[in-house]
């Protein structure tokens, strides 16, 4: 009497928790997902290709767009890899300087994160709560370069201006009173019942299938595996700063949060210690008058704060553009491994699993 | 026995309700009942946001202490800019020795304020202002040029008087 059929349904584009405009093509049996595939390019806007036939200076502009959220991370990937190329050396301030707003970015980043990945779930507090943190990010933003979203922060070489004056005073009010809101998030959320069934064992993603997907970030952190560039592979001034990388093992939804809620702790910590050792001196180098690549290619990789974003430039000889410019966004990398963690789950939870993955879609389609 | 006692009385549910509730208590009990309101919002239309003095807005022209446009027409913010937004004509005008720009297009709906223009140019003849307000209901609004389609670039854009407070 009763046919047993799957159903194919949509999630997105418009959709308010796939965070932009992301499709996910759904097969459904009963409430399970037996068939799961993200459907992209919604906001794709070539800044690859742009970016050759701009010069090198001009690209940066480009690198805000893609990763809204985490643009001056984007800005500082985007500088050194150009540093690289051109063998320039950056003073030793406008590291400590790259480091600090990098980190600022980092927070503001995972506060976006935790607001609208509590909200898919159900915690609309927190949401504002997290947001109120932010605001006092992006002002810090504005004070540094005058915006608060695309910054454009950095410049190939340095940066063009020293810190403004009364920046230590705001950096001093955030972080007396940075560590309480913490908490507060953490009073809210990590014991809410709620939370952890909606949380726990949800959209799980082994460290074997985090590493053959090239997974990258908290996600891959919280599998287990200690892997953060800025350990591995240190840049701006990450090598004099002592921090911890968090890890968890569970591998899943409420792993990461953990992970996340640690590492925002870690880079108040590394915030802390760049106000604290913040060397004199000038913030930009000597640079040649017009900018010339020799065919040279560079793949610099930073850790973003949503996993390993990494800028290949090939410069041509004699060119003042990047004959070719390739960006490995974390956020399509891992949004790759969503088929993994949704199917044989609930449909309910495909939700968790997109808010956990923490994309934004600016940066999967550029 | 201990889970089925945290299962019953709800701890968890307590904590975040206490945290919600300070909040709330604090600003019901400090709110409208002092000079300076204690919120982190302030109404919009109405108190406007202060910004930080290295604010990117629009792109203004500046005079020097005669009057006169202090642009010489290097063409280095035509160069520059990442959308291609400015455009100029060089041209002279009498008693001025240096290059005059009979006209200086800027097409406001495609910058993107990322101040290149004013790093390049090395005369110091623009800045980006303060201004944010920067919405209007047509496009030819966005258009600004020196007098070109009737808008000057020195006053205030033209959307200033679609805000709320000139009705
Ligand atoms: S701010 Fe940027 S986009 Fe706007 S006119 Fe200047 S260089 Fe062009
Ligand atoms: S860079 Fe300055 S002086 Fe040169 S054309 Fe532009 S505004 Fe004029």
């Amino acid at each position: 009497m009763f046919k047993n059929e799957e159903m194919e349904i949509n999630l997105g584009p418009q959709h308010p928790s796939t965070h932009g405009v992301l499709r996910v093509k759904l097969r459904l049996d009963g409430e399970t997902i037996t068939h799961c595939r993200p459907v992209i390019g919604y906001l794709h806007r070539g800044v690859e290709k742009i970016c050759e036939n701009q010069t090198f200076f001009q690209g940066q502009v480009w690198t805000d767009r893609m990763d809204y959220c985490s643009a001056v991370a984007n800005n500082l990937g985007w500088a050194e890899a150009n540093e690289k190329l051109f063998g320039i050396t950056v003073p030793r301030r406008a590291q400590y300087i790259r480091t600090l707003l990098n980190e600022f970015n980092r927070l503001a980043s995972h506060l976006i994160w935790l607001a609208t990945h509590a909200l898919d779930i159900g915690a609309m507090t927190v949401f504002l709560y997290a947001f109120r943190e932010r605001e006092d990010i992006l002002d810090m933003n504005e004070a540094f370069c005058g915006s608060r979203l695309t910054t454009t922060a950095f410049r190939i070489g340095g940066l063009r201006e020293d810190l403004p004056p009364g920046f230590e005073k705001l950096v001093k009010k955030f972080l007396a009173k940075f560590p309480t809101c913490i908490e507060e998030y953490e009073n809210l959320l990590s014991e809410n019942r709620i939370w952890k069934k909606r949380t726990i064992g949800v959209a799980k993603l082994s460290a074997e299938d985090a590493i053959a997907m090239g997974v990258t970030g908290p996600v891959l952190r919280a599998a287990g595996v200690p892997y953060d560039i800025r350990k591995a592979f240190p840049y701006a001034a990450y090598a004099e700063m002592d921090f911890e990388v968090p890890t968890r093992t569970e591998a899943d939804t409420y792993a990461r949060y953990l992970v996340r809620m640690a590492e925002m702790r870690q880079s108040a910590r590394i915030i802390q210690q760049c106000m604290d050792g913040m060397p004199e001196g000038p913030v930009m180098a000597k640079l040649p008058k017009i900018m010339r690549a020799e065919v040279n290619e560079v793949y610099h990789a930073t850790e973003a704060p949503k996993g390993e974003i990494g800028y290949y430039l090939v410069g041509e000889k004699g060119s003042g553009n990047p004959y070719r410019f390739h960006v490995r966004a974390p956020g399509f990398i891992n949004l790759q491994s969503l088929p993994k963690m949704a199917e044989g789950g609930l449909i309910a939870d495909i939700v968790a699993a997109i808010g956990t993955l923490d994309i934004v879609l600016g940066e999967i389609d550029r | 026995m201990n889970k089925i006692l945290r299962t019953l009385i709800p701890f968890d549910i307590a904590k975040g309700l206490s945290v919600t509730g300070k909040h709330f208590a604090k600003v019901f009990f400090t709110a409208n009942r002092r000079k300076v309101p204690f919120h982190i919002v302030s109404e919009y239309p109405e108190v406007i946001a202060k910004v930080q003095p290295r604010f990117r807005g629009r792109l203004t022209l500046l005079k020097d202490e005669q009057g006169e446009i202090k642009c010489v027409c290097c063409l280095a913010c035509e160069k520059i800019c990442p959308t291609q937004v400015i455009t100029i004509d060089k041209g002279k005008k009498e008693g001025r020795k240096m290059p005059f720009p009979v006209r200086y297009d800027f097409e406001m709906e495609r910058c993107i304020f990322c101040e290149f223009c004013v790093e390049s140019c090395g005369f110091d003849s623009i800045i980006l202002n303060h201004q944010f307000e920067l919405a209007a209901y047509n496009r030819e609004d966005f258009s600004l040029g020196m007098e070109g389609l009737g808008q000057n670039m020195y006053e205030p854009s033209p959307v200033g008087k679609f805000s709320v407070a000139d009705d």
